[in-house]
């Protein structure tokens, strides 16, 4: 007896309920409750469960319990996983050829091309002599105590998935800022990919693709550190002022016109600030993407966890930082610079 | 003062809101604007606006804010379409032209200067000067010159290569005023464009737009809350109230004629010796007398007049035209033209 069978009595649903009836117990406090041989006589309605699915389908057998919904969830999932994957594997495919196509030159081409290839890129944008020379420390620092290997893999891997954000990003962060109903469309998505764990992600795309390629990781790093670029995109399109929008219209400007000449560059300074952003994303992503063989530094923290081995978990998650510090000094660099070129 | 209308506006109607077709029905019945925002949630840009804008001349369109000035000038381009109305420009009907036809129109045959400037800011003042060629797809070396020359006619020579923002209010409205003249465009809309600039600078920017109309003669639509700048500039004044022309015309008729106590309000405020001018309050007719005490031109304004007299209401002068004569004007009329409206009406109700 339980506290819902009046419930599905009087709505005449007996027969239905008794079609799932078997004899063995259907949860672990059931089972208890037979071999303790307890009688659950009726509670008062102080003690009554909420309704739920498990609460029900003590009333009535019929009823799916809730490790159900998990149970559909997943098999749901692997029933239409052949077919994604089907489409998803070639789509994705070039993920991986880029990623592994960078990670071959970085690590094969000699250091002393790759550091100051490094440091000509970074003056570059930022034309500071006084940044290039604390990157310049910083990389001679990390690979002087044997961790060159390992970071210029988390830099590989960095650029690739924050090139390709920014390759996807803008344009949807373009398209939403001209259209209001696809904005309303987007933003919860942008919301959950921002508040999802990130290791939760890392789930369905370990049944989707093989862990061994690169591209699992790719994927879970761009899903991440797509959000703020989409983001900041769209708000700087939907800020560019209204009187220089209305100028561009009054001259005869064609909405591609105005979009190439006055929206992308009056919106640039917010678009880096994105791109900012997503760089230091992919940068966290790229720690925990190592779970599924994402190589680079993370190893090294993983490896650190793993085994207890504080002093290579401490200098690796060191290394993470002088990285991070590296790419957010360099790109907020080259923000200023913009910003520098267009105040009004 | 004979010129073709290059601008034709008849009957336009603007009502903003959702369902603004069922709203012009009610404003059609003489519903008022005040009635229509509580009663139908609709908002009444422009009611029955007929303004005809010669070729040549600076129509200026006067309003405190709220009046719809603004909405006015912005129908002319489109960049607001109205509710109901007709706009016709060189004879041909705005309102039925092909998204082609409309830019076309903006890119070539009209202007704009904005009152906020509206310049790109990361674009040099030279290529600012040059955009409206620029969209329509010249080279930086196609219009460099002519960019330069406008620019040094505006005064801005030698800062050719600056950005806007390192430029002061006044000087980055003189880019927005060369931008206007590169396109070559023969209308210029000009939507307040002065008001966010300091007086002396506003007022060294009307003498510059008189000074270029002198050569240009292009059609100019000028908007502007400002009496002074309203007299200054205008060869055919419309004031609008709550998006109803109150009265149009000649601005020294206005003037000396109001037609609506609003009118008469507004312009109780002004040096009225600053704004008439000889012309307006002249005697015409080519009669000599042998008392002249000078020569004066039909457009002075009485202010030098009155320093010329010396304060003397006995004098009379002789108003010329290129040489000739064309009326005389007595100190003791210049002194009646100079009484206020509302103190004359006052005097005469009860006379």
């Amino acid at each position: 007896m339980a506290t819902y069978d009046s419930l599905f009595s009087s709505l005449g649903l007996e027969e239905w309920c008794s079609q799932g009836q078997s004899d063995a117990p259907m949860s672990m406090s059931a089972l208890l409750a037979k071999t303790k041989g307890e009688n659950t006589e009726p509670e008062s309605i102080w003690d009554a469960p909420f309704p739920s699915m498990d609460a029900l389908n003590e009333s009535c057998a019929a009823f799916p319990q809730s490790r159900e919904l998990t149970k559909g969830l997943e098999q749901g999932f692997l029933a239409i996983k052949d077919s994604l994957s089907l489409v998803l594997d070639p789509l994705t495919q070039p993920l991986s050829w880029f990623l592994d196509g960078a990670l071959y030159a970085m690590l094969n081409t000699p250091w002393w091309i790759v550091i100051p290839l490094l440091l000509a890129v970074v003056y570059l944008v930022t034309k500071s002599w006084k940044l290039m020379a604390f990157v310049g420390g910083s990389i001679v620092l990390l690979a002087f105590i044997d961790h060159y290997d390992y970071a210029m893999q988390t830099l590989a891997i960095i650029f690739v998935c924050a090139f390709l954000c920014v390759l996807l990003g803008v344009p949807i962060g373009i398209a939403m800022a001209r259209s209001n109903t696809l904005q309303r469309l987007i933003i919860p998505v942008l919301d959950m990919l921002q508040t999802l764990p990130p290791f939760v992600y890392l789930i369905p795309l370990i049944f989707l693709f093989s862990v061994t390629e690169s591209k699992l990781y790719g994927i879970a790093i761009i899903l991440y550190a797509i959000v703020p670029v989409i983001r900041l995109t769209n708000l700087g399109i939907r800020l560019v002022d209204k009187d220089v929008i209305e100028a561009a219209d009054a001259f005869g400007m064609t909405p591609r016109q105005k979009l190439y000449k006055v929206q992308i560059p009056l919106a640039l300074p917010n678009i880096m600030a994105g791109v900012n952003q997503t760089i230091m994303m992919s940068l966290a992503m790229v720690v925990i993407a190592s779970l599924v063989s994402a190589p680079g530094l993370g190893v090294l923290v993983l490896r650190g966890i793993r085994n207890l081995e504080l002093g290579v978990g401490l200098v690796s998650g060191l290394g993470i930082v002088i990285l991070a510090v590296i790419l957010d000094r360099v790109t907020k660099a080259s923000l200023a610079r913009i910003n520098a070129s267009q105040k009004q | 003062m004979a010129n073709d209308i290059k601008i034709s506006i008849r009957k336009l109607f603007k009502i903003f809101g959702p369902d603004p077709d069922v709203a012009l029905e009610y404003v059609r019945r003489g519903m008022n604007k005040a009635d229509l925002l509580e009663q139908q949630n609709h908002v009444l840009g422009l009611r029955d606006i007929n303004v005809d804008m010669r070729d040549g001349e600076i129509t200026v369109i006067m309003g405190l804010s709220g009046s719809g000035k603004s909405t006015l000038i912005r129908h002319l381009n489109r960049l607001i379409e109205p509710t109901a109305g007709e706009i016709r420009m060189d004879g041909e009907d705005v309102l039925s032209y092909s998204e082609e036809q409309l830019r076309k129109l903006r890119r070539e045959r009209m202007s704009m200067v904005f009152q906020k400037f509206a310049l790109l800011p990361h674009k040099t003042v030279l290529e600012n000067a040059g955009m409206a060629k620029a969209i329509r797809g010249y080279t930086t070396s196609d219009f460099e010159a002519d960019a330069r020359k406008w620019l040094a006619r505006v005064g801005l020579e030698g800062n050719e290569n600056q950005y806007p923002h390192q430029l002061s209010g006044g000087m980055q409205q003189r880019v927005g005023i060369a931008r206007a003249l590169v396109s070559d465009a023969p209308i210029m809309l000009m939507d307040e464009a002065f008001s966010a600039l300091d007086p002396l600078i506003r007022s060294d920017m009307q003498d510059l737009l008189l000074e270029l109309q002198e050569e240009l003669h292009k059609t100019i639509v000028f908007i502007t809350h400002d009496l002074d700048e309203a007299l200054k500039l205008a060869d055919h004044l419309v004031i609008l109230k709550d998006g109803e022309v109150v009265q149009q015309g000649d601005p020294q008729e206005i003037l000396l004629n109001p037609g609506d106590p609003y009118i008469v309000d507004f312009i109780s405020d002004i040096n009225r010796a600053r704004v008439l001018r000889v012309r307006s309050v002249m005697k015409p007719g080519t009669e000599a007398e042998d008392n002249y005490a000078g020569d004066i031109s039909e457009r002075d304004n009485l202010e030098t007049v009155l320093e010329r007299s010396g304060g003397d209401t006995e004098l009379s002068f002789r108003v010329v035209r290129d040489g000739q004569q064309v009326g005389s004007l007595h100190m003791k009329d210049l002194t009646k033209a100079l009484v206020p409206t509302a103190a004359a009406t006052e005097s005469r109700q009860r006379a």
